[in-house]
């Protein structure tokens, strides 16, 4: 995307050595005890990320380009949607037929150049699986092809296409091959045949590609060699493209890796550090770049044989050094221009934008990172100067996007944005009040079984409304959302999913409440069946309160519960729902005289008035006249259903004898 | 393609799997398709089912929105267990408390080994197998178990001894069975219980019989029968009346009705006698009241033929049948019974009772009141002790109180009692009402006179009631729906919507709460939506105990390091442990959002639990226990 190089390992590790260079004679254990503590604060967090930002590469939660601040990153248009056919579809695929596999090609971007070229060579490394009588793993070298490659070319001549190209076939990685292999890399030897004069080794060191060639300590480096001119000199360097765990390692894009001397040998696994030691001092991970000789390539993975010729064109590539200055201000124009085609007016107002915020002469950024710790007492610096994010090496191609992605995805840490002549400086503290709780869907962790994108097949979820699209207000990206709040109160920190981040409980089951349940309140209902049942037996207890009469008291129990009155001037109304709501039960159960007792104890109490009563019986005689056939029933009830009505008490008090007497209460 | 593909998913599933592997995340398993095409062997797909997390643990309670008494248990229901090694290490707190309970622990026998009710049972349920025979052979089966089963316990030899009483068991047993079945006898009641008044059996009682159920049973501060809260309820004999509302229709209710019987009467005599009597007895001017003078009079006047309109609602045939004789009706005991009832409160309204029994025309209720004139009492006077209120003294009332409230605060005695309703006839409460004593107000349940110094007046508030200007919040009380008339606490009762916010426990305008395991420790509780400061959140219910039994159950909580005691009064404790509600499992926080408060709520001491501070949708609640 953006013209730098991505590291050829990708690995930024903010725990190098950052103090190092402002410290001039720094003791060890000083140093040392610095160190722990920047490691205590900022290692967690760091691991925590990279580890996500590896299973995201495999299996993404979302794509990055989605996002709107990063918008840019999505090159697609959806033009051919309008177009579209479902037949296409099938076109696509039997083209594909019969290139399935996935060669590698590399198109180098070296095109020959007659004044000084080197031949490439490129070797499949093959490190296969140790046997037992082996001492070491035993290793493979398929050769791929060798190429004569331009030594320092001219970024501004190179033409498009014209650049040698590799193709590894995908064969060589088919596990059927060779079953035995953990690990490809591939290895790239460059050599260089010593026929030049002393001239080409004072000025053009054996350094492929690199623009600015006059650095005096890479002349140092190489300057070993000078006497043995006629001898050929070989650089290598190697890159892992399965790693042992086959993940893939190489992805698309354009690299540029350091060489070093055939002499001294690839570090060893062993030693291996994050750190690059050289004649005894360490340094900074990037100094490497511009201490040896280093190969640029862009690496494309293809499906397409055929795609040579479509293949993009290998951009010239900028180095690190600033003194470069002409082919810099055309890759940075170059590259504006690009985006602008790419994105809307809002874009192109963010650059400018920040164009603004920027020192204008500027031409490129470099980011200090600053890291703060132990109690923000303590600071370790670190430059990069492209846009990547430390931690996923997402390339964010602008400096608005970075620092938003910085913050929404990395919020363990604060980032404060502070700008600075050179470009801008982000100040990381770890985040004290970071909340690491789950603020996405309880339903999906809890949804049984298990797993909210199951790759087992169907999964049984539970309906949940999910809001896929939302357009919230969104305030015009402005760098300044960064800087530092004034007041000091750290912005509140906004829960995406408000709230109910947590899977809830039935009280009265522990069952976990399903998100269709969540409205309604266990509590609802003022009398639960078992106070209903409770009322019923406790009445039923007594012996010296007739069948009738606890009749109409548990009836009129169970209205008041239903409904809850609390007061007195509520009492009319409820008789007259009373009537209303179990008028005819009481006709039925022919109870018409202990509800008119009932009425009549309620006047005495003070609590209604005559003329309710009457109101009340009134509905009741209408009730009656509107119960069917309620006459011949009344008559048979009168003479037989008295005795049913008796019957009736014989089986509710029968069990309960001699429990309690209300005479009792009132003593 | 499609096998291809099956192998691209799975290189990259392993890859993702051994990287899991190192971070101890569960392992993404691949279902193996069955129907390969090419392949001859069959797979099974493995299906991997994921451990369910568990929930912390939860001890059943049963849910309740209102508090509910409950009396002093006086046996140990059961001896906790709390795990072996807290028994073995401390034996001691067992044996204490099973002193706490007088040594009285659940299950022990009370009586023999066997009590009338097993009794009853056994023999009811050996006669089914005997079918034709009678009485005394049911009696002899009992006897040979009864035999059996002493011979099981004691020894052999002692069962000659045993056959020499039989004789006699046999009979005391035969007696005592008689005497339990008996009660059982269908309409057989205890003598004290008064039949049903729609039953066969309904007898003619009086007034205060008839009605003894319903005024012992019923609660006039629940408004239900032998209700959850309040063990002892005032009966009604003692409430005044305010409102005579003795009113007498002034028109007869028909063709039939008994006042044309009346108005034969010379009217110049009606009327001495009405200026005379309503000088004494305040009823309206009726002639209906002078019944006792005139019951010689059984003329009827000819004037009904102005009369004719008006809808007969009584039952009787409209053919008119008004001669001056007394039908001979027979009164049933129910229809007798409840004219008395009605008579005490409906007096002379002979119509509107005739039309309550239903079956008896008014001029029969009327003739029978003539029958029984001598035990019925009239119309009680108005109440002479209470003068008519003046409306300048309600002032001075209104400004004392609302300065007593203020001493009452200002005094800041932490000790509350409970309200027990007083009731001490023909004294003003002074300082030996209960009420007074307590340093309670009167209510609206209290006998005294609503005239009462010590009665809270309620407030007049326009506003929200949730400031110290409102006389009810000061006095830590809740707008009491009849006293509080203007502040809405008495509108709109059927909806959330009420202007005095000052009334929430006792319409239960809970929040939602939702529980879930807490951050903190064991279960949390939640609110669904987010509230505002000093907004109500939820009431704390449970089991209302007194105090002594607060402190024995509390001895097992503390045991169980898990107490959901909450202090109410000086009298009583809430105790959520068996019944509750979810607010139960609010946790304890030394710097919570919400704090309890416990409120006067129509007579009851209530607990509200109240949002200390905004309170975010989502949020575990927490209120300080101590």
């Amino acid at each position: 995307m953006s013209g730098a190089s991505c590291k050829a390992n990708g690995a930024v590790y903010p725990a190098s050595s950052a103090m190092m260079n402002s410290v001039k004679k720094p003791k060890m254990e000083q140093i040392q005890a610095d160190h722990e503590l920047f490691l205590q604060a900022f290692e967690k967090p760091t691991q925590i990320y990279r580890f996500l930002r590896t299973r995201n590469l495999i299996a993404p939660v979302f794509l990055h380009r989605t996002l709107t601040f990063m918008s840019h990153r999505n090159g697609r248009t959806n033009a051919k949607r309008k177009t579209f056919k479902v037949d296409d579809m099938l076109q696509t695929v039997e083209r594909m037929k019969g290139e399935v596999n996935l060669p590698l090609f590399i198109p180098s971007q070296n095109s020959e150049n007659e004044q000084n070229s080197v031949s490439l060579e490129v070797l499949l490394v093959k490190v296969c699986h140790k046997k037992r009588k082996d001492v070491s793993c035993p290793i493979k070298q398929v050769p791929t092809g060798k190429k004569q490659v331009p030594l320092n070319p001219d970024s501004n001549q190179t033409k498009p296409g014209s650049h040698p190209s590799l193709l590894v076939s995908s064969n060589e990685f088919e596990p059927s091959n060779s079953h035995m292999v953990k690990s490809y890399s591939l290895l790239f030897r460059v050599s260089r045949t010593g026929r030049r004069d002393t001239n080409g080794l004072v000025n053009g060191e054996a350094n492929e590609n690199i623009d600015v060639t006059d650095t005096p300590s890479r002349k140092k480096r190489s300057s070993s060699h000078r006497d043995e001119g006629e001898t050929t000199e070989t650089f290598v360097a190697q890159m892992t493209v399965f790693d042992k765990n086959r993940r893939l390692q190489l992805l698309d894009g354009e690299y540029e890796v350091s060489m070093q001397g055939m002499e001294d040998s690839p570090v060893s696994k062993k030693r291996a550090t994050w750190e690059t030691i050289l004649d005894g001092k360490r340094l900074p991970p990037f100094e490497t770049f511009s201490q040896g000789p280093t190969l640029q390539f862009m690496l494309r993975w293809t499906g397409d044989a055929s795609g040579k010729s479509t293949a993009p064109v290998a951009k010239p590539l900028a180095t690190r050094n600033s003194e470069s200055s002409s082919p810099m201000e055309t890759r940075t124009s170059n590259h504006r221009a690009a985006l602008m085609t790419v994105k809307e007016s809002v874009s192109t107002d963010i650059q400018t934008r920040k164009e603004q915020v920027l020192c204008e002469p500027r031409q490129k950024l470099r980011i200090f990172y600053q890291f703060l710790y132990n109690n923000n007492t303590r600071q370790q610096t670190e430059a990069r100067d492209d846009l990547h994010c430390p931690w996923c090496t997402l390339n964010c191609s602008k400096l608005y996007s970075l620092l938003k992605h910085l913050k929404l995805s990395h919020s363990r840490f604060i980032f404060n944005y502070v700008p600075h002549p050179k470009g801008a400086r982000i100040d990381v503290s770890i985040n004290e009040c970071y909340d690491g709780s789950y603020v996405g869907n309880p339903q999906d962790i809890h949804s049984q079984p298990g797993f909210a994108f199951s790759r087992n097949g169907p999964v049984k979820r539970t309906a949940v409304t999910h809001i896929l699209v939302c357009r919230p207000k969104r305030t015009k990206p402005s760098l300044s959302e960064f800087l530092e709040s004034e007041d000091g109160e750290l912005e509140q920190q906004r829960t995406y999913v408000s709230g109910h981040n947590r899977l809830y409980f039935h009280s009265d089951s522990c069952m976990p409440l399903r998100p269709q349940e969540m409205e309604e309140d266990s509590e609802d209902e003022r009398d639960p069946e078992w106070l209903r049942e409770k009322t019923a037996t406790q009445l039923d207890e007594f012996t010296d309160v007739n069948e009738g009469e606890k009749e109409v008291m548990k009836l009129w129990n169970l209205h008041v519960m239903k409904y809850g009155f609390i007061a007195d001037n509520q009492m009319n109304q409820a008789i007259m729902l009373f009537a209303e709501n179990t008028g005819a039960h009481i006709i039925r159960r022919n109870l018409c005289r202990n509800f008119l007792l009932h009425l009549v104890s309620m006047h005495d109490f003070n609590l209604v008035s005559t003329a309710t009563i009457d109101r009340a019986m009134a509905r009741l005689r209408q009730i009656q006249e509107e119960l069917p056939d309620i006459e011949e029933e009344q008559q048979d009830q009168t003479v037989v259903s008295a005795g049913a009505c008796n019957g009736n008490a014989v089986t509710s008090t029968g069990g309960k004898q001699g429990k309690r007497t209300k005479s009792a209460l009132t003593d | 393609m499609f096998n291809t593909n099956r192998q691209k998913i799975m290189d990259r599933t392993d890859i993702l799997n051994q990287e899991w592997k190192t971070r101890r995340i569960q392992p993404v398993h691949i279902m193996t398709s069955v129907g390969s095409l090419r392949g001859t062997r069959e797979v099974i797909p493995l299906k991997t089912l994921n451990a369910v997390a568990s929930v912390p643990v939860m001890y059943s309670w049963s849910p309740l929105q209102q508090n509910f008494m409950v009396e002093d248990e006086t046996v140990l229901h059961n001896i906790p267990y709390m795990g072996d090694e807290i028994l073995d290490q401390d034996g001691t707190f067992i044996e204490e408390l099973i002193k706490n309970y007088d040594g009285k622990v659940h299950g022990d026998r009370e009586c023999g080994f066997i009590n009338d009710e097993i009794f009853v049972e056994l023999v009811s349920a050996l006669s089914q197998y005997s079918d034709n025979e009678d009485d005394e052979e049911e009696e002899e089966h009992d006897f040979k178990v009864e035999k059996m089963e002493l011979c099981t316990s004691d020894h052999h030899s002692v069962i000659s001894a045993l056959i020499s009483l039989s004789v006699c068991l046999s009979v005391c047993l035969s007696v005592r069975y008689k005497e339990l079945t008996e009660q059982q006898l269908p309409g057989a009641l205890p003598p004290e219980c008064t039949p049903n008044i729609d039953g066969p059996n309904a007898r003619s009682v009086q007034r205060e019989q008839s009605l003894h159920s319903f005024h012992t049973l019923f609660c006039r501060r629940c408004f239900k029968y032998d209700c959850f809260l309040h063990p002892f309820h005032a009966t009604p004999n003692t409430y005044k009346r305010k409102n005579l509302e003795n009113q007498v229709d002034t028109k007869p209710c028909g063709l039939d009705c008994y006042m044309y019987l009346v108005q034969v009467s010379q009217r110049s005599f009606i009327h001495s006698f009405i200026k005379y009597h309503s000088s004494v007895n305040c009823c309206s001017p009726s002639s209906v009241s002078v019944f006792t003078i005139f019951t010689s009079i059984k003329q009827m006047g000819g004037k009904n033929s102005s009369f004719v309109r008006g809808n007969s609602r009584c039952q009787t045939p409209v053919k008119m049948k008004l001669t001056g004789e007394a039908e001979a009706v027979e009164w049933s005991g129910a229809e007798a019974s409840l004219f008395r009832v009605l008579i005490g409160t409906y007096y002379d309204n002979f119509c509107a009772i005739a039309r309550l029994i239903g079956t008896k025309t008014c001029r029969q209720v009327y003739e029978f009141r003539v029958k029984e004139s001598s035990i019925i009492a009239r119309a009680p006077a108005e109440d002479e002790d209470t003068p008519p209120r003046k409306k300048k003294r309600k002032h001075r009332l209104w400004a004392t109180h609302c300065r007593k409230i203020q001493l009452k605060k200002d005094g800041s005695s932490n000790h509350v009692y409970n309200y027990q309703p007083c009731d001490h006839p023909r004294q003003p409460c002074d300082s030996s009402c209960p009420c007074v004593t307590a340093q309670n107000f009167c209510e609206k349940f209290c006998q005294c006179s609503s005239e009462c110094q010590n009665r809270f007046p309620g407030c007049r508030c326009k506003a929200q009631c949730n400031t110290k200007q409102c006389p009810c919040y000061l006095a830590v009380r809740e707008c009491d729906p009849d006293l509080c008339l203007t502040c809405g606490a008495a509108d709109h009762w059927d909806s959330k919507n009420v202007s005095c916010k000052n009334c929430s426990i006792q319409r239960g305008a809970k929040k939602h709460l939702l529980l879930a395991p807490s951050d903190v420790a064991g279960w949390g509780i939640f609110i669904k939506e987010p509230v505002q400061k000093n907004e109500f959140i939820s009431e704390y219910c449970g089991e209302i105990i007194s105090q002594d039994e607060a402190d024995r159950r509390g001895k097992v909580y503390d045991k169980y390091m898990c107490s959901f005691l909450f202090n109410l009064n000086n009298d009583f404790v809430v105790d959520a442990t068996r019944k509750g509600n979810k607010i139960r499992f609010a946790n304890h926080s030394v710097n919570p959002n919400c704090y309890a408060k416990v409120m006067m709520v129509n007579g009851d001491h209530r607990i509200g639990i109240f949002a200390k501070r905004a309170i975010q949708t989502g949020e575990e609640l927490f209120f300080d226990y101590r």
